[in-house]
């Protein structure tokens, strides 16, 4: 850590976490801190854990070793409240997953009033105000299937803001979006970035990591290459292999 | 011409059967109904304890399933009706028929709803359980409303052709509409009682055929 920020800080603090299929090992001994009001950018070409160790993070994918806490609670071990642990941990996904019986706003209340159990009327006005946020206040009464793709992943992300998470967790939210539908999202997040959330994005964006990344994380073949500033890892990196992955991901 | 007309639609000779036309023809579709009302419910349920994948009992399940989806259902009215009072168990023909009937609708409604449930995307599960709601919650809010709604159409069907064996009923001497209606045709030897058994199958069951028609078509467009 390059500044003295007292440990309170720590939103999440993951050590030595590992996971295998059947023998199969995907992750190995990652480990790393997100701060408050912090985004850090995982990237690494496919296939190296990047998506497996964000869905660890709030136990998608059950972790095989290793421990994570959330504000000092503990999210792994057997006795822990997924449920209530789940709903300070907001996620997007790459397949967006938008409940397609649900207009816009039915897929932002659902949780509200299940989860938080807040009257219907409390519920709407809540994601209103989150559906004004991404620009979608006008389509609420729409149907994902009335909605583009990057209308759907900004709903995505309204979705799981409006339970006023702790931290939040992207999985390649733009890698199934058009081109041009891109731009819309990617500028969601660096607002929600700018509102102080603390993020942890799985990308193949390199130039939002730059410039929305406070730390880069390049994962390989399961474990964690270098962990440092965009500049470090993005700009001077100096690790042949992040080189040669940073060519490629520029032609 | 004339005798097709003698034979199959000389009203007058039934004349004085219709009452017992009518009440063949409301205990038809009370059975049809229960039938329904059972086993499509009874369906959606074994489909949810086989979600929750306990071993030995989704052993049991896929047992259940295959053995009531293969009998003949006229078989099935048969045993239960001549075979559980060995058990100790005796209900009337009545019963013993929506039992039988339910427990096949049962058996196949479930893998409609089973098939349902797993078209729907693991993702609407992962949404769903990332925002902290149970795996309850998720299943009557967020998956169940979509199984249905893929599930109505083959589910009619299936419900169509179930209760259309509540005829089968009258080989255990319920007094539905084909058992009165044949009673009939013997009684006053024409079988004008049939065509109008049919026609009133065909007056109860139409309507259902057509819905399915109906939300087919409406499936087949996008919104």
């Amino acid at each position: 850590m390059s500044t003295d920020v007292p440990e309170t800080d720590d939103i999440l603090v993951i050590e030595g976490l590992g996971k295998s299929y059947s023998g199969h090992v995907v992750l190995r001994d990652i480990s790393f801190r997100v701060r408050k009001g912090e985004a850090v950018v995982l990237i690494g070409s496919s296939g190296s854990g990047k998506s497996t160790c964000l869905r660890c993070l709030n136990r998608l994918e059950e972790p095989t070793t290793g421990t994570i806490t959330l504000t000092g609670t503990p999210i792994t071990g057997p006795r822990v409240d997924l449920n209530s642990l789940r709903r300070r941990i907001g996620m997007v996904f790459q397949g967006i997953h938008l409940y397609p019986h649900k207009t816009a706003l039915g897929n932002v209340t659902l949780a509200l009033r299940k989860v938080l159990g807040l009257s219907a009327q409390e519920a709407e006005q809540r994601a209103r105000i989150q559906l004004e946020r991404v620009g979608l206040a006008d389509k609420e009464g729409h149907y994902p299937s009335q909605l583009s793709g990057g209308q759907q992943q900004r709903v995505g992300i309204a979705r799981a803001m409006a339970l006023e998470p702790q931290v939040m967790l992207f999985d390649e939210p733009t890698s199934a979006l058009d081109p041009e539908l891109v731009g819309e999202v990617l500028t969601v997040m660096k607002r929600t970035k700018e509102a102080g959330m603390t993020m942890v994005v799985v990308t193949h964006e390199m130039q939002f990591a730059r410039e929305v990344a406070d730390r880069v994380i390049f994962l390989d073949k399961g474990t964690i290459l270098a962990n440092g500033t965009p500049e470090e890892i993005l700009i001077r990196p100096e690790h042949p292999r992040i080189q040669e992955f940073l060519a490629r991901t520029r032609s | 011409m004339d005798q097709i007309i003698r034979y199959f639609f000389d009203f007058s000779l039934i004349a004085p059967y219709w009452p017992d036309i009518l009440r063949g023809f409301s205990l038809t579709v009370v059975m049809s109904v229960l039938t329904v009302l059972i086993g499509i419910p009874l369906g959606l349920a074994i489909a949810i304890v086989r979600l929750y994948r306990i071993r030995s009992l989704n052993a049991l399940i896929i047992l259940y399933i295959d053995f009531f989806r293969s009998i003949p259902q006229i078989v099935l009215i048969i045993l239960v009706y001549f075979a559980l009072p060995y058990f100790g168990i005796v209900i009337d023909p009545f019963w013993a028929t929506i039992l039988a009937l339910s427990i096949v609708l049962s058996a196949f409604a479930e893998e409609i709803f089973w098939a349902g449930i797993n078209a729907v995307a693991k993702g609407q599960w992962e949404a769903s359980r990332s925002t902290g709601m149970t795996f309850g919650q998720t299943l009557w809010f967020v998956i169940l409303p979509q199984v249905v709604r893929i599930s109505i159409p083959p589910l009619t069907n299936r419900a169509i052709g179930i209760s259309k064996g509540t005829v089968l009923g009258s080989v255990i001497a319920v007094p539905e509409l084909l058992n009165v209606t044949s009673s009939i045709q013997s009684n006053v030897a024409n079988p004008t009682a049939l065509t109008v058994g049919a026609l009133l199958f065909v007056a109860l069951f139409l309507p259902f055929v057509l819905f399915t028609r109906w939300l087919e078509r409406a499936h087949a467009t996008p919104r």
